[in-house]
């Protein structure tokens, strides 16, 4: 096993409270939210079960564990959902193509929705999240908007959509904010608003240039 | 590749920016010493760029060239790395030269097309030391020609081949492991160069009635996108980026973290909202595109 201290990057000298700093800054980078539907998403469970076992290992060796195995018990372990948890009740032809996606066989999901008749939500949806993991972010964006027009009260489909239109929700190191544009709606501008006040306490005028 | 993507330098210490410096007076010298004097007029931004995404360090050595005579300045010294760089800036740029001559009229037609004939050579000992990549670039460039003829109004699908032209460079890397993280993140690298070129180009392609898929895609005939679209632009720039950051945290850059940092978190998203504002050339220009003086 490596040195669960190299793992967090804190020398073994960091106080809890450091090294604890330096686990949920690891965690929210490899959060499966920032991977989904990721065609690398297994890297980042990887890396993240690297860093749950090191923060358990640090907290072991130096008793500060409250539970035992505390690292897992944090919430931020969850691995990603995948297809099939919501929706597998539905027509085994859509589960079928979840699967395949799953399975990151892009090509042969897409064959198979194609031959799908029924157009509804779930079919936008499924093609959307095909279209995303290819990285084809305008059409994912249209078919995850047609699949919530569809089914408005699908909150697996209206997460799709968020998570496609909230960049300000993504990962970002500590005192990046700048984005493409000012103001892409919804949470984007809170979240903008926000990062400009932080940034105007803190003194960096920097972004005041940009947006 | 067109000079579009850059490290934010204000997020770099002084040490860090210098060291990025030698990088590109490396690149530099690795063109001139693997292709001759022509070779360092292909030197740019963007190539550097690749140069930091393909070595994780390098030896420095202090060299004299043709822009500094007198002082020597630090260079990173020819390695397999820049020397991988090198050979695809020269691929990437000859396909450059022939696209630019097929689109444009008399004069640059004839100036790209004289141009890429002084490349010609470079071009076929680039192709011979990396000819997956080479005969790849030429199917996507085919490929992107025909999507160009039917005048494709997709965004997605013109994009994927410059995407996957890029993507492709993955071919050229040993490691299964690096191979896969490094498609994945030179795919979006060449989905957002190939989108803001294009944003860039609309009132020019409007013009002169040449394709432009971002035209196409918002109806925007006259040149000019509306707040809406631009929006629209930007989510669809910002979501390669995030793809970027994800694969970029799952590689050790060595050295060049820093700089490969401040681009994905920040200075792409810059030259992004430039472009789409119309300032990108202006601001060039001004040096403001590095977030405070740009210094290289």
């Amino acid at each position: 096993m490596k040195d669960p201290y190299q793992v967090l990057n804190v020398p073994s000298t960091a106080s809890d409270e450091e090294v604890k700093k330096a686990y949920r800054e690891l965690a929210r980078k490899y959060h499966p939210d920032n991977y989904h539907d990721n065609p690398l998403a297994d890297l980042a469970q990887e890396k993240m079960k690297e860093i749950n076992e090191a923060y358990a290992e640090i907290q072991k060796m130096r008793g500060t564990g409250r539970r035992a195995g505390a690292g897992q018990g944090t919430g931020y372990s969850r691995t990603s959902q995948g297809y099939g948890g919501y929706s597998a009740a539905g027509d085994p032809a859509f589960v079928r193509v979840r699967m395949a996606i799953q399975q990151g066989d892009l090509q042969t999901a897409e064959g198979m929705l194609e031959q799908i008749s029924t157009r509804n939500g779930e079919w936008y949806f499924l093609k959307g999240s095909i279209c995303y993991r290819r990285g084809w972010m305008d059409e994912a964006h249209s078919c995850f908007e047609t699949a919530c027009s569809m089914a408005p009260d699908n909150l697996e489909y209206r997460q799709a959509l968020e998570r496609l239109e909230n960049s300000g929700q993504a990962y970002r190191p500590e005192g990046f904010e700048v984005f493409t544009t000012g103001c892409g709606g919804g949470n984007l501008c809170g979240a903008m608003a926000c990062a400009y006040c932080l940034c105007n306490l803190c003194g960096y005028g920097g972004m005041r240039f940009w947006i | 590749m067109f000079g579009y993507v850059r490290p934010a330098l204000a997020r770099l210490t002084p040490e860090q920016r210098q060291a990025y410096q030698a990088l590109y007076c490396g690149l530099c010298h690795t063109l001139g010493q693997q292709y001759g004097p022509a070779g360092r007029f292909l030197l740019n931004f963007d190539f550097t760029f690749l140069a930091a995404l393909l070595s994780a360090g390098g030896r420095t050595a202090e060299r004299r060239c043709i822009a500094s005579p007198l002082r020597r300045r630090p260079a990173v010294e020819p390695c397999d790395a820049l020397v991988l760089a090198a050979d695809l800036s020269v691929i990437l740029s000859w396909h450059k030269l022939a696209d630019a001559a097929a689109d444009s009229a008399f004069p640059k037609r004839e100036g790209c097309r004289a141009a890429r004939g002084v490349l010609d050579r470079a071009y076929r000992r680039a192709a011979e030391r990396r000819p997956a990549f080479a005969g790849h670039t030429q199917e996507e460039m085919d490929r992107l020609s025909a999507l160009e003829r039917q005048r494709c109004a997709s965004l997605d699908e013109p994009a994927d081949t410059f995407a996957s032209l890029l993507g492709g460079i993955a071919l050229e890397l040993p490691d299964p492991l690096q191979r896969r993280i490094f498609s994945q993140l030179f795919y979006h690298l060449g989905r957002w160069i190939y989108l803001v070129d294009a944003v860039d180009d609309c009132r020019e392609d409007a013009a002169a009635g040449r394709y432009n898929p971002v035209l196409l895609r918002f109806g925007a005939d006259g040149g000019a996108l509306r707040e809406e679209d631009k929006a629209a632009m930007a989510l669809t720039l910002d979501a390669s980026i995030r793809q970027m950051a994800a694969a970029y945290e799952l590689w050790d850059f060595g050295i060049w973290s820093p700089h490969i940092q401040s681009a994905v978190y920040e200075g792409l998203y810059r030259v992004g909202n430039a472009v789409l504002e119309g300032r990108f050339h202006a601001d060039r220009r001004r040096g403001r595109l590095a977030g405070k003086k740009e210094q290289i």
